[in-house]
């Protein structure tokens, strides 16, 4: 099956992402990426005004600043209920770094 | 006249005055839930402690106890928002075992109010999509025709509305999610002004556009419940200390002198013919009311959905990094680390979920990020400035919340764009930060619901609740119905 033009840039885009595509939704999601970018270069055709200002938020607000206040937080079991793997104190999680052969 | 067909002000007089028990009044909606949810699909979960609350309440206001202003009501609240100790999935796999560590400060504020939460309402998976379908719990149907879709993402809580299943309702809208589906299912909704009502413990989409906002059949109720959940909160660090002041004092405040702008551009030819009608109807209500009528531009207003759906996007790839197999309930299974995150990212989300985490990434990611995230943001301002200069001239613009009534199930899910279009009135609101809201106008000649926008200067929301609510005084189409058993409209 041939590539889109989009796939390889999806295959490279997924692996930054950290998401596991099989090669179906490789093509599916290249195709889509493609219609959609398609669309949105229609940016490209706005003239933007000298030194327009980027809006990031919609509230421009200055920082929150406040006093350190000692406060009571969810206790740590609570927060491990939704851990997939705890010991009761830490997350587990797999091995870092992949078994080698020693 | 039943419970289900009063409004929360009338249920909450009701429940004052002892004519009606909390008990009573949970029961019937659970006993409604129960009967039509394998329809509508509107609730991922109902409470188990309901029916516990609402007895406590009665038990207090017997005692002669001082109780909240809303004391007794059931409120239903989108799945995207934490309740402590209930399942909040935001319509994912990835949650679906999930359950809320806490209350966000808006179920915190709801409960010391007196309401209960009575369910959790299904949405598009992290609130990403305009139909519900996106939902890893199966979609969400519309009451007036069960073959179509709610709208959404917030369309379980604008289904269980319009459907009696719940009085009330509170949803979220980043794009479009609370007044879209309100649109599509008849009922009002407001996303209220950027920071205006907390964000902690929303699951987060796009931080900068969410807000959360309620979903009633009236203006009043939707008044009633942002007395509750609007005001600064030091836990949302984009929390808005600017004055709340009371909605409810001025509905009735005469509209007469108050200039409402309309874009004839948002009347074009691409609008559904229907909606265009019925639009210009309630624009001579208004008139009817006293309201002077100007024309005016936002000329960039057609850009606002190719912005929106790189901005959103972006954010959303950088909020859903936290999805990874180890705080959040679902891990694949992996032989080491990154293939844990890899494995459970492309097992735990639904594809448009992915599709939009892809778009970020590429759009953020070095070589791109001027030409895409930069551009869009310089062009969010140019949206801004357009409002801004608009909101010289009048108070309130008005317009359609959606170019056609609701689309059928499956219409438009192998067609991203056609679904991105769905929120081509709505997106603008959310770049801007400013209120806006929904409202029912004349159904079409088919009996679908269709929805008027409303759009005002930021914090001005209650120039929004006293112009929708005294056109409702005029008007009859919020307090309609579906009829039941819920019918088709193929």
């Amino acid at each position: 099956m041939p590539d889109t033009p989009e796939q390889p840039i999806v295959n490279q885009v997924a692996r930054l992402a950290r998401i596991h595509l099989d090669e179906q939704q490789l093509k599916s999601s290249g195709e889509k990426l493609e219609q959609i970018l398609g669309f949105v270069s229609q940016l490209e055709q706005i003239e933007l005004p000298k030194d327009v200002i980027p809006f990031f938020g919609a509230i421009e607000s200055v920082n929150a600043i406040r006093d350190d206040q000692l406060q009571t937080s969810v206790p740590r079991e609570k927060i491990l209920d939704n851990a997939p793997e705890s010991d009761g104190e830490f997350y587990l999680v797999p091995p870092v770094f992949k078994p080698t052969d020693s | 006249m039943t419970l289900s067909a009063l409004n929360a002000d009338v249920i909450v007089d009701q429940l004052n005055a002892g004519d009606l028990t909390a008990t009573d009044c949970v029961q019937h909606f659970l006993d409604r839930i129960q009967t039509h949810n394998a329809d509508l699909n509107a609730f991922i979960s109902v409470s188990d402690t309901a029916l516990e609350q609402a007895e406590t309440i009665d038990k207090r206001r017997k005692a002669g106890e001082s109780l909240g202003c809303l004391a007794g009501l059931p409120v239903a609240v989108k799945d995207g928002i934490c309740v402590s100790g209930q399942p909040t999935t935001a319509g994912s796999k990835m949650l679906e075992n999930f359950s809320a560590p806490y209350d966000a400060t808006i179920v915190e504020r709801l409960k010391s109010a007196g309401a209960i939460v009575i369910g959790k309402t299904n949405m598009d998976e992290f609130a990403m999509g305009s139909s519900t379908e996106n939902s890893y719990f199966g979609s969400t149907t519309n009451p007036w025709a069960t073959d179509r879709v709610p709208g959404g993402s917030s369309g379980g809580s604008a289904a269980c509305v319009a459907g009696r299943l719940a009085p009330v309702a509170i949803g979220s809208d980043t794009g479009g999610s609370i007044r879209q589906p309100a649109s599509f299912c008849g009922i009002t909704g407001l996303k209220p002004t950027y920071g205006r009502v907390s964000r902690y413990g929303l699951i987060a989409f796009a931080s900068s556009l969410d807000q959360i906002g309620p979903m009633t059949r009236t203006a009043k109720e939707s008044a009633l419940l942002m007395s509750v959940i609007a005001g600064f909160d030091p836990r949302d660090s984009t929390s808005s200390k600017e004055h709340v002041s009371d909605a409810l004092t001025s509905l009735e405040t005469p509209l007469k002198g108050i200039r409402i702008g309309v874009c004839r551009d948002h009347l074009h030819e691409g609008l559904h013919w229907e909606v265009k009608t019925k639009i210009n109807d309630a624009i001579s209500v208004f008139k009817q009311l006293g309201a002077n009528i100007e024309e005016i531009e936002l000329p960039h207003s057609n850009s606002a959905v190719a912005a929106y759906y790189i901005i959103a996007p972006c954010e959303a790839s950088s909020n859903l990094a936290r999805y990874d197999g180890v705080r959040y309930s679902f891990r694949a299974q992996a032989n080491d680390l990154e293939e844990m995150y890899r494995n459970t990212r492309g097992q735990g989300f639904g594809d448009e979920v992915k599709q939009r985490i892809i778009l970020g990434t590429y759009a953020l990611s070095s070589g791109y990020y001027e030409a895409y995230y930069l551009k869009a943001s310089k062009v969010r301002r140019l949206i801004k400035q357009d409002y801004d200069e608009a909101f010289q001239k009048v108070d309130l613009i008005l317009g359609p919340t959606t170019p056609t009534p609701a689309f059928k199930l499956g219409q438009h899910t192998q067609d991203p764009l056609a679904m991105y279009l769905a929120d081509i009135f709505t997106v603008s609101a959310n770049l801007a930060g400013i209120p806006a809201m929904s409202v029912p106008v004349e159904p079409s000649s088919t009996g679908l619901p269709i929805g008027l926008q409303l759009q005002g200067r930021a914090f001005e929301e209650n120039t929004l609740l006293r112009a929708a609510h005294q056109f409702q005084n005029e008007t009859h189409w919020h307090m309609t119905s579906p009829a039941e058993p819920w019918r088709t409209q193929s």
